[in-house]
């Protein structure tokens, strides 16, 4: 079937090659850049390349500090995924295996957040941060970021309640408890749906700029959007941390998409179709 | 205790549900609540009632930027609807047959997803500068050189850089949703459709669109929500202040200026009334963004049903 499906499409595959080697070349072309002195890419951008060195590099990483930016991007990556993951599953699981009254108007309440992207509400959560006295502080972005539960949810609900119902009541006839059913059967079945939600949210929170935005204010607890962003604010200046941050911000993520691409690929298309 | 204990769901539900409630849904409610009163955020609370909208499209300063800002927002909704989603489409339909090298299109169309938007406006100035942007160079190199021009500071193309900039990031992630939904066609379909002697396009536009005609109208919908909220690139080109001439303004940015000022993130306003007027706005955001949603939820709600 696959082969008869195949067609001669000269023109699209042109169309294909030359987008595809676009997005190639800036790639290559803004890590070869960020070899290069700041006087050579603003005087001689074109010019063939007399210095090429890491001393981009070296300014990034021990002046600039990049490793506490990593550092806040990572923990807070890793605590909202974290909180995402677990909450999203036990409620997904609490509306999909369990009957009771209000079910249905219970998922409709977890699916109100669809609606509502983050921006609209942060005047409020702004203020509630304040009052907890958690500004400056990592936390508030994770709790914040943590809180997009509706898509999740609904992606996990969908696989709860599809799932036949003896997995449970042979579990339950081991002996073992509710919590126990979760974790040791249940959590462990659904791993593909929450590998789907891991890749999807990682996005999310990974390239967040919003968020941090409003929350972080001193250099030591900011993420990497926002540091490329200092660098950028003042591009004429920073050219080379501009470049050499956007390098290192980018370019080992990417070459691990590479790798796994066709996993993660298939992780977005999971969310996509029951999204 | 005997309660509780015959109903395990509710502590399976809780954590999530006051984490949900706390900071995705009260916020809203609050939003509102707030947009009837006149604040700074610190000070003292009056209740104006409905004041701050008719402030809103009352006062020509804010008004003029409303316009502009709307206007800006809906040319990005309308391109991605007209141009992107329709790409997305047809790049999905070539991956789905399998063209030859369909493993590196999908990965390189899909791979600015994990760049980080200041990285990728950054990309924007390597390509269009005027002085070191490559575009222009290759322009020079056709003999095309009067047409160079510093392309990113430009006024009147301001918006359709941004428009630029986020269908070029965003374009995979449409394609891969796209490509999953037609993976989910049946062969039986396709088999029949092949029988019939249907074309390769002519299978594309009577089989495939029809199939994911769902997906498409969820696409559409997410596509209009995320161009109502876009923000970054907007703040990243031009500032807070959106730009010369406010030539990148779009809501979320004129709402952002309102209530965090145009200045530092946070605290650099000396507005009287930026919270209330900052509400007021996201709350006339909200009702723009409302009315299609609202449908969003009721498809992905119906799907749960079946």
């Amino acid at each position: 079937m696959k082969t008869i499906l195949k067609k001669k499409t000269p023109i699209s595959a042109a169309i294909l090659w030359v987008y595809s080697l676009f997005t190639l070349f800036v790639l290559v072309y803004m890590t070869y850049q960020a070899f290069r002195p700041k006087k050579d890419l603003l005087s001689a951008t074109f010019a063939f390349p007399k210095h090429l060195g890491f001393g981009n590099f070296r300014k990034l990483f021990v002046d600039a500090g990049f490793f506490t930016y990593l550092f806040n991007s990572a923990l807070i990556l890793f605590g909202a995924l974290f909180l995402v993951v677990m909450l999203s599953t036990m409620v997904a699981y609490g509306i999909g295996k369990f009957n009771f009254k209000f079910k249905s108007g219970i998922l409709l309440y977890f699916l109100i957040g669809l609606m509502f992207p983050v921006q609209l509400g942060i005047v409020p959560i702004f203020l509630l941060i304040r009052d907890l006295g958690l500004l400056n502080n990592q936390l508030s972005v994770v709790l914040v970021l943590a809180s997009g539960l509706s898509m999740p949810v609904f992606l996990l609900t969908t696989f709860f309640a599809k799932l036949p119902n003896d997995l449970y009541e042979s579990a339950k006839i081991d002996g073992a408890g509710e919590w126990t059913t979760f974790i040791r059967v249940m959590f462990p079945l659904a791993s593909p749906v929450t590998f789907s939600v891991c890749i999807i949210m990682s996005m999310q929170i990974w390239n967040q700029f919003f968020v941090p935005l409003i929350f972080l204010q001193s250099e030591a607890k900011k993420t990497i959007p926002l540091m490329i962003m200092k660098f950028t604010n003042n591009v004429l200046y920073n050219m080379d941390m501009a470049m050499v941050g956007s390098v290192m911000a980018t370019v080992p993520l990417l070459i691990l998409f590479f790798f796994f691409s066709g996993r993660i690929v298939e992780g977005v298309a999971t969310g996509g179709v029951k999204g | 205790m005997s309660w509780i204990r015959s109903k395990p769901f509710l502590w399976f539900i809780l954590p999530g549900f006051v984490l949900y409630s706390l900071f995705s849904v009260y916020p809203i409610f609050s939003a509102v609540q707030i947009s009837l009163n006149k604040w700074d955020g610190i000070g003292k609370k009056t209740f104006v009632g409905f004041d701050n909208y008719v402030e809103l499209f009352s006062n020509p300063a804010l008004f003029d930027q409303l316009k502009n800002a709307l206007g800006h927002s809906v040319t990005i909704f309308a391109l991605n609807a007209l141009v992107v989603l329709p790409a997305q489409l047809y790049l999905a339909y070539l991956l789905y047959s399998k063209i030859r090298g369909h493993r590196f299109f999908q990965a390189m169309i899909f791979s600015p997803q994990f760049i980080a938007t200041p990285v990728i406006a950054f990309m924007g100035t390597l390509v269009f500068d005027g002085n070191i942007g490559v575009f222009n160079k290759v322009l020079e190199a056709f003999g095309l050189g009067e047409w160079t021009r510093p392309w990113m500071g430009i006024p009147e193309f301001g918006i359709y850089i941004v428009w630029l900039l986020v269908a070029w990031s965003g374009i995979g992630v449409g394609m891969i949703f796209f490509l999953g939904a037609m993976k989910m066609i049946s062969n039986e379909v396709i088999e029949a459709a092949l029988l019939d002697g249907a074309s390769y396009w002519g299978r594309f536009f009577r089989i495939v669109l029809p199939q994911i005609k769902t997906t498409i109208l969820n696409m559409l919908i997410l596509t209009y929500i995320f161009a109502m909220t876009l923000f970054d690139f907007s703040f990243i080109l031009g500032g807070a202040s959106g730009g010369i001439n406010r030539s990148v303004d779009v809501m979320a940015l004129f709402f952002y200026r309102i209530s965090f000022g145009d200045n530092s993130s946070v605290g650099g306003t000396t507005n009287v009334n930026a919270m209330g007027m900052g509400t007021t706005i996201a709350c006339v955001m909200f009702l723009i963004v409302f009315v299609v949603a609202l449908l969003q939820v009721f498809v992905s709600y119906r799907r749960t049903e079946d």
